[in-house]
């Protein structure tokens, strides 16, 4: 695990603008040529991923939305999947994006080479059916619950996420722990302590008290994280529940097209594989009686999960984009955690480490082999 | 075009005829959708069934063909090529197995008559959806890749190259010759060896058939059997890899010595003239054996086995080198007194006995030992050691010689990856079978000589590296074809979307990836269909030929129904 | 003629009685139509065999979870049934049908259709939440008046196509105030008649009553004008369609739920549509930032271009939206437009083959120099 570095920065009149004023001395500089970054849509009702190469531009910019519309690891992507580029890149997103945009770059979707990614302590992020009701005022509310860490308007998956200060780019916003009006600039890279350095910041000071209230913080989310997951293993568990819980579904795929990790061109369950004959649907009506048209929808979301749980990053924009508000996210996140901890697996932390499915152990889950062997 | 498939049940004279009520099988069948006969026969892969169905496609127009019949390890290639007779392309065929997989295990006639029926039902199924495919036929490749050019690669090649195989030699270091340049004699014969040495490598150098590649590196090998390609490239400059194909490839990369340093004990690397014994002839060939001081030692003390017990293996080859060693000594420094430190002796084969014999003598004493340790003692070094009988002893010499263990060459792993055959336990190339086929791997095709596969002496290395030549040049004859596998892997160039997974999991080094496009790959002569790289995308857009998921199924919902 | 089948029952169970009737007698080897599945109140469709099962069947229901369209290319797609099977779809699914049949994605063999004069259906997230069911009663009351039902998806309210074209049967419902008492079917081809025969109920030559059609398309058409108004403001150039678009996150749902939308790989899903380092460097020289990822209104103003023709206004994409994007009011308002050039009323008739294939010699004088 690497050191992280830190420094105390004065964060006057507040975090948002200090942190933009950093991002337009860095482009002044030349540390950063373009930075993407969220701003408010010109409809007013949402929030955009932009791509920032005017400075001037940053001043509008919102680093920590009250929404997440689209998952940042998608806008990364979408800019750097066929090549870095030459100019240096730096993207604002919050902890479960950037950990999205590592597992993009390990699936050979994303060249981190020339970016320099920026998360902060999120507080989680309000589901956008319930923003857009009213966006004006949600904005307001969204700022105040995020001072108090008051989750209760939070997404689900927010207000049980354990990960919601956890560093896996470049250079990290910590307000966790912070005395008055500062906050930690904490580097945990090579680009990050440059960056740091090219603005004139110090990284020698120290981040205990952000790394203790941090792990408080992120125990009392286990907790709750556990008693979540009880609660939510024993309504939806056993095949007939699973059935039951995704009876509303439409197929839609929303869920599969927002997720950062799913990125197959043509999703097995959209190709030529799962169209069958009339002949061939008349036969599994007739063995059961009836069958729902059409058929296999539980099958589409655990094939889905199988497919992506080991990199899933619980972020929540399936069970946003969800349109007839299934809890999806919570859970394909509940499944994620145990898919990963078979393998010792954190999604998105470290972007050395090979995803499970194309590392090989010779010795692995001996609890599943036969005892003869 | 409508299809028309023909059926036909072989009785297998009366293997299967007398479980299957055949009569059955044909009733049940012949009204099945695009069948267009079904007809029995007693013995299809006769001479005479053969001929039978070569009529019967061409009679009934067939556009498909399926025998029901033995298992496809038995005739599959014969209906195959009887079908091809007929002009019927051989894939749009399929055999199921009544016999081994009907007839023959149940006594039961009323089950084994229903199972056929629906074996043939999903035979039937399949090969509606098959599609043509066409045999490919390469040459092969009568060249022969050798990497390492010390001894084994040097004799190999020479081999080869003598009745006008086209060789690429490739050695890492800046000349050829390995470890047996540092030696100034061998230990059997004492005879000078540079001479031996050095012709070798002349001849290497005026044969025209030998491409030499020093400074150089194998950075790709990926291939089977007569179609290797190969990429080497230099490892003093930044040039673009040269590309050749061969047909095999002999691995001669040698050994390295175990590192002493890791057993503290024997002070090597922290006391003065404790050297191993590369160094020692080293230092004797150069022709002045002397001390740190410039002095010549007046006492030596060689301790055997170093390494061995950390090993696990005994290197064969350090005892008579060791003895050799004492009578470089006792030739040149004619007072010297040498201790022979062993825990074990090792002195095989009809000849060396006398050696050893000729080597023992006033001055020269051989001792088995146990824990030694070396310390320094004044100007001198003192070896305490624990003798035959247990007791501590102290030898008090000016230097030390360690014979440590002979270890695989620091690039085996590498060479390993690249090649795609296996590491023993002790690091070695692993020989297909270390009786009977000790220089063949698993992978045909590509031989493993010298140190590279066990440590051994220069004759024995000699004698593997012919042995290596031999082979190749019995079995890979110029002008043979090889048919590369058909039913490959293809990848769907818009549904590919640049996730790597099955490069990772492709075992042949079948799939590259195009960076332009930012898609997978598959190189159609190297895929040998196993279909790894299928079932590992997530999307579908690799399929196999001949095992599309429509094919398979069919065949499933068919067998099930 | 068209014969007329009435049955002395509501009109739900006098449908469900004849479906009943075909299964038991083997005349259909299925029935395709909503149901009520699982027990938390889903309706779905459902290809039902056996005649048990019909029990559960809501063929009316108000709600459209997919559009049946999509579902009847899939069913056909890879070969039609051998033998009959019933389907009772919704007018605006049966028009979907029939444009995904004249694209080679689909069959009508082998299948009878059996419509009604539809009174609109409830977003889908209304039969998530229960509110359908608590308004079932206020919905076959409006239905059985002629009028709007309140609530119902924006499409359904200025919808003028609300009676089949090409159905096989077709349910008398809209404007039918003893809903509750008959059930009266208009038997409209040979197919119809020759699979009714023998069942029992009141067989004549009643015709369809189609003055009260047209009063409701008169209320629909005072809807219509007035939800094409309101978008016709925000629909202001490019600045209004960024307006509408600004909350749009490239989810792509409203083209998957589009019956219209049958393209395997959607193009701009594929990789022609993808942009590499130096086609943002470039534009980021034409301007000061860059919304990305890109293309988020290009996709609706590319999608329009391709399916405007055949739109039939069901309004899947509205209720698939997660950011509530009245798509299916700019998708309706810009496909009549462009239907009205050609004079083409999406799924009238199969045989009309779609514009884009047809040739006129003269047509378009007005944009000729």
């Amino acid at each position: 695990m690497s050191k992280l570095k830190g420094a105390i920065v004065a964060a006057k009149p507040s975090v948002e603008k200090t942190i933009i004023g950093m991002l337009e001395k860095s482009m002044k500089k030349g540390v950063f040529d373009a930075v993407i970054i969220p701003m408010r849509a010109p409809s007013g009702d949402s929030f955009a991923y932009v791509l920032v190469k005017d400075k001037s531009l940053l001043k509008d910019a919102t680093p920590l939305p009250p929404t997440m519309f689209v998952q940042g690891a998608k806008a990364v992507s979408s800019v750097t999947r066929l090549g870095k580029g030459k100019i240096k890149i730096a993207a604002v997103m919050r902890p479960c994006e950037v950990r999205a945009t590592v597992e993009l770059a390990k699936l050979g979707q994303a060249n981190l080479e020339n970016m320099t990614i920026i998360s902060m302590d999120c507080p989680g992020v309000l589901p956008s059916s319930d923003f857009l009701k009213y966006p004006e005022k949600n904005i307001k509310l969204f700022n105040e619950a995020a001072k108090k860490l008051d989750d209760k308007m939070m997404r689900p998956l927010c207000q049980i996420c354990d990960k919601s200060s956890m560093v896996s780019g470049d250079l990290h916003i910590g307000t966790l722990g912070a005395k008055k009006d500062t906050f930690f600039l904490i580097s945990n890279s090579t680009k990050g302590d440059d960056a740091a350095n090219k603005l004139g910041i110090n990284l020698k000071d120290n981040i205990d008290s952000w790394q203790t209230k941090v792990k408080t913080f992120s125990d009392e989310k286990k907790k709750k994280r556990k008693k979540a997951h009880k609660e939510l293993k024993a309504k939806v568990g056993g095949i007939d529940n699973l059935v039951e819980t995704f009876s509303h579904c439409i197929n839609c795929h929303n869920c599969m097209r927002v997720c950062p990790v799913c990125i197959c061109r043509l999703c097995y369950f959209d190709s030529d594989k799962v169209k069958h004959s009339a002949e061939d649907y008349l036969e599994r009506a007739e063995s059961k009686g009836s069958i729902r048209f059409l058929p296999d929808t539980t099958l589409f979301q655990m094939g889905r999960m199988m497919h992506m749980s080991i990199s899933c990053v619980s972020c929540g924009a399936c069970e946003d984009a969800c349109s007839m508000s299934i809890p999806v996210g919570q859970i394909f996140s509940m499944i994620a955690d145990e898919t990963q901890a078979l393998f010792d697996y954190v999604s998105g932390k470290n972007l050395d480490e090979p995803i499970p499915l194309v590392a090989y152990k010779e010795e692995e889950l001996l609890e599943v082999e036969d005892s003869d062997d | 075009m409508k299809r028309k498939i023909g059926v036909y049940v072989c009785e297998c004279g009366p293997n299967i005829a007398e479980k299957v009520d055949i009569d059955k099988v044909i009733e049940a069948i012949s009204s099945d959708k695009d069948v267009a006969v079904i007809k029995k026969f007693k013995l299809l892969c006769s001479a005479d069934g053969k001929k039978f169905l070569e009529e019967e496609i061409k009679k009934q127009d067939l556009t498909h063909l399926v025998i029901a019949a033995c298992s496809p390890k038995d005739h599959e290639k014969t209906f195959m090529e009887v079908s091809e007779k007929a002009g019927l392309n051989p894939y749009l065929f399929q055999l199921a197995n009544i016999r081994e997989q009907c007839a023959w295990i149940t006594e039961d006639k009323d089950e084994a008559t229903k199972k056929a029926i629906r074996l043939i039902r999903a035979a039937i199924g399949r090969v509606r959806y098959h599609s043509s495919l066409e045999k490919k036929e390469i040459d092969s490749n009568p060249d022969v890749l050798v990497i390492g050019g010390g001894i084994a690669g040097i004799e190999a090649s020479l081999q080869l190259a003598r009745p006008n195989r086209k060789v690429y030699l490739v050695e890492k270091a800046p000349e050829l010759g390995g470890l047996v340049t540092n030696f100034e004699k061998n230990f059997l014969s004492m005879k000078p060896l540079s001479e031996i040495i050095n012709g070798k490598i002349e001849e290497i150098n005026t044969n025209e058939n030998i491409k030499v590649f020093t400074n150089s590196e194998v950075d790709e090998a990926v291939g089977f059997f007569g179609n290797f390609e190969i990429k080497v490239k230099r490892t003093d400059a930044e040039d673009e890899p040269v590309q050749f194909d061969v047909g095999a490839v002999v691995i001669a990369i040698g050994s390295t010595l175990f590192d002493s340093k890791k057993l503290p004990e024997y002070g090597y690397g922290t006391l003065n003239n404790v050297i191993t014994s590369l160094e020692f002839e080293k230092m004797n060939k150069s022709g002045k054996i002397s001390l740190k001081n410039g002095k010549p030692p007046k006492s030596v003390a060689i301790i055997h086995c170093v390494g061995r017990k950390e090993k696990g293996y005994c290197s064969e080859i350090c005892c008579m080198y060791s003895i050799k060693f004492a009578k470089y000594l006792t030739d040149k420094i004619p007072s010297v007194k040498v201790s022979n430190l062993y825990s074990d002796l090792c002195i095989p084969g009809k000849t060396n006995q006398k050696l050893y014999e000729q080597a023992k003598g006033k001055n020269v004493n051989f001792i088995r030992f146990s824990d030694a340790e070396i310390t320094k003692s004044k100007d001198q070094l003192s070896v305490k050691y624990k003798d035959e009988n247990g007791s501590k002893t102290n030898l008090i010499v000016d230097m030390v010689i360690l014979a440590p263990a002979v270890e695989p060459a620091v690039d085996a792993s590498k060479i390993a990856e690249i090649t795609g055959i296996y590491q023993g336990d002790e690091g070695f190339f692993e020989e297909e079978h270390e009786k009977i086929n000790p220089i063949s791997t698993s992978t045909e095709g590509i031989y493993i000589v010298g140190c590279a596969q066990g440590p051994k002496n220069i004759s024995e290395t000699l004698v593997q590296s012919e042995a290596a030549a031999g082979k190749i040049l019995s079995s890979l004859v110029p002008g043979r074809k090889i048919e590369p596998e058909v039913k490959t892997s293809e990848i769907s160039e818009a549904l590919c979307i640049g996730c790597k997974t099955c490069l990772s999991i492709c075992s042949y080094g079948a799939i590259t990836f195009d960076e332009s496009k930012k898609i997978s790959v598959v190189n159609e002569v190297i895929c040998r269909g196993c279909g790894n790289c299928v079932a590992a995308c997530p999307s579908g857009a690799a399929s196999i030929k001949h095992f599309k998921f429509k094919q398979l199924y069919q065949e499933i919902r068919e067998a099930i129904k | 003629m068209t014969k007329s089948l009435k049955i002395n029952k509501s009109t739900e169970q006098g449908v469900l009685e004849l479906l009943k009737y075909l299964l038991e007698n083997k005349k259909v080897k299925a029935v395709f139509t909503l149901k009520k599945i699982e027990k938390k109140g889903a309706v779905a469709y459902s290809l039902i065999a056996d005649v048990k099962d019909l029990q559960d069947a809501v063929p009316f229901y108000p709600l459209m979870p997919v559009n049946a369209g999509n579902l009847l290319s899939r069913f056909t797609l890879k070969g039609s049934p051998d033998e009959l099977v019933a389907a009772v779809v919704k007018p605006c699914e049966l028009r979907g049908f029939v444009e995904l049949i004249k694209r080679e994605q689909g069959s009508l063999e082998n299948l009878l259709i059996i419509s009604s004069t539809c009174g609109g259906v409830y977003p889908t997230k209304f039969g998530v939440d229960g509110t359908v069911e608590k308004n079932l009663s206020k919905y076959w009351d409006a239905v059985k008046k002629g009028e709007i039902p309140d609530g119902s998806r924006p499409t359904c309210r200025s919808c003028e196509e609300f009676a089949p074209y090409v159905a096989d049967i077709t349910v008398d419902m809209l404007g039918k105030n003893d809903l509750d008492k008959q059930c009266m079917m208009f038997l409209n081809t040979k197919k119809a008649e020759e699979i009714a025969k023998g069942f029992k109920g009141d067989f004549s030559d009643k015709q369809m009553d189609s003055k009260k059609l047209d009063k409701a398309r008169e209320k629909r058409g005072i809807e219509k004008k007035k939800l094409f108004d309101e978008i016709d403001k925000k629909m202001n150039g490019i600045d209004g369609l960024i307006e509408i678009f600004g909350k749009c996150i490239s989810c792509h749902g409203c083209s998957k739920v589009c019956p219209i939308c049958y393209c395997v790989l959607c193009e701009f899903e594929s990789s022609d549509s993808e942009y590499g380092p130096s086609n943002f460097e470039t534009e980021l020289r034409k301007r000061p930032g860059l919304r990305v990822p890109p293309g988020t209104l290009y996709f609706h103003l590319g999608r329009l271009t391709h399916i405007s023709i055949s739109c039939v206004a069901c309004g899947a994409c509205d209720d698939v939206c997660p950011s509530d994007i009245p798509v299916a009011m700019v998708f309706k308002k810009v496909s009549e437009s462009v239907q009205k050039m050609f004079d083409y009323i999406p799924g009238k008739n199969v045989d009309e083959k779609i514009p884009l294939i047809t040739f006129k010699k003269d047509e378009f004088k007005e944009f000729e120099g």
